[in-house]
């Protein structure tokens, strides 16, 4: 999540023992200074049913059938696809009986101001989150110019070089 | 304001700091994996990035400018603990290392956000989330690798065992505890390892390893007073190398 105010989306994949460590190496691939990052959240792979996927503008939760059951078993989340190629967003979460039941429930209770070519879904306690109270750990300090690489002066050596090769 | 005391304090702080974030930052290219490897090397240029905000208050006291003071002592000058000078050893010492001192690190600054000398609860605030940060991850590590393997977690426990002598000299307390004390500065050197003791323990107890008992072992003094290990002076010289050739000299 890179602003309080926007949607939690999707930046990767890690290889790790458990979600904690999971959290740990996306925390240090995918969070690097300069990064901005408000929250991180994963979860394992095997936890999240994928949707098929549509395209030429068909929405998607167009092509379920099926009804919504009604049953607030389980709370679920979901991540929707906009566009080929970009990553996916989370829109919302249901309450539902199962994976297929949350994608049922959420063709009526999310909005969908765009076409929707593929859904994530996943169950609320899978995720494993940073918590809100630690969003501090991507303040660190600004003045750190110490660490930053004086331009490195070759101009002169390169010209010359090219001057040489012509 | 005991200003000699305070100083004291800033010295010990900003040399622990550069001290290990020079030792973190030998990491770099070795790590046992990216992750870490990465992880290191960024926390390196946090402690050097700290350790530099601290000598600046110094230089606001009347110390000479950051760049002299951190390169132009030598060993028997530092008031660093001997256990930030220790080489890095194997990943285990190292992550030990970074756990035992970073939890006390993340405690220090906490008790200082409410220090009576402003520029000092100032920076604390400011370092708040590297502070926490840092612990945050020698805990997640420490909890993996102290119930993992059987290899893993005697290693760690071996490091754990070899680490907290020096570990109990981080508390060692100066003549100026007292001072620093009743002028609202710093909490001191015992409550901070009262709490230091209770937040080690708890993640301890969520791995295999065990705390050995504390009361038992001797700690090992005399860095804040300039005693240090043969291992000190070495990584001086070679940390000012460029600056002692060309102290003009950007790279």
């Amino acid at each position: 999540m890179t602003k309080p105010d926007k949607p939690f989306e999707h930046v990767g994949i890690v290889h790790a023992p458990n979600e904690e460590m999971a959290w740990l190496f996306s925390k240090e691939q995918y969070t690097r200074r300069g990064m901005v990052c408000h929250a991180l959240a994963v979860i394992k792979t095997e936890n999240i049913k994928v949707s098929s996927v549509t395209e030429n503008n068909v929405d998607v939760y167009d092509t379920l059938t099926g009804e919504y059951s009604g049953k607030e078993q389980d709370s679920f989340e979901l991540f929707h696809l906009l566009k080929r190629g970009k990553q996916h967003k989370h829109m919302g979460g249901v309450m539902a009986s199962n994976y297929e039941d949350a994608l049922l429930a959420a063709t009526t209770q999310i909005d969908r101001p765009k076409t929707v070519y593929n859904v994530w879904v996943a169950k609320s306690e899978d995720i494993f989150s940073s918590d809100e109270e630690d969003t501090d750990i991507w303040d660190t300090l600004k003045e750190k110019k110490y660490r930053d690489a004086i331009d490195y002066k070759a101009a002169d050596k390169i010209k010359a070089f090219k001057a040489e090769q012509s | 304001m005991n200003v000699e005391a305070l100083k004291d304090l800033l010295y010990k702080m900003a040399d622990d700091q550069l001290v290990l974030g020079h030792r973190n930052s030998e990491w770099t290219g070795f790590g046992p994996l990216l992750e870490e490897d990465i992880a290191f090397s960024s926390m390196a240029q946090d402690k050097v990035g700290q350790s530099w905000q601290i000598y600046k208050i110094l230089n606001e006291l009347g110390e000479s400018d950051p760049d002299t003071v951190a390169f132009m002592r030598n060993a028997d000058q530092f008031h660093n603990s001997q256990f930030v000078e220790l080489p890095n050893g194997e990943y285990d010492f190292s992550l030990i290392r970074h756990f035992l001192f970073d939890t006390a690190e993340l405690l220090r600054f906490q008790f200082l956000s409410e220090s009576s000398f402003e520029p000092l609860a100032q920076l604390a605030k400011k370092i708040k989330g590297e502070t926490k940060y840092h612990s945050m991850h020698a805990n997640i590590w420490v909890k993996q690798l102290g119930s993992a393997t059987e290899e893993s977690i005697s290693r760690l426990q071996g490091s754990l065992n070899e680490a907290l002598p020096y570990a109990l000299g981080l508390f060692e307390e100066s003549k100026f505890e007292d001072d620093l004390i009743a002028d609202g500065i710093f909490k001191g050197e015992a409550v901070l390892k009262e709490a230091w003791i209770g937040e080690i323990t708890k993640i301890i107890n969520q791995s295999a390893l065990t705390l050995p008992d504390l009361q038992q072992i001797e700690p090992v003094l005399g860095g804040r007073n300039g005693e240090h290990t043969e291992y000190l002076q070495p990584m001086l010289d070679e940390m000012s190398e460029v600056f002692k050739v060309d102290p003009t000299a950007d790279w």
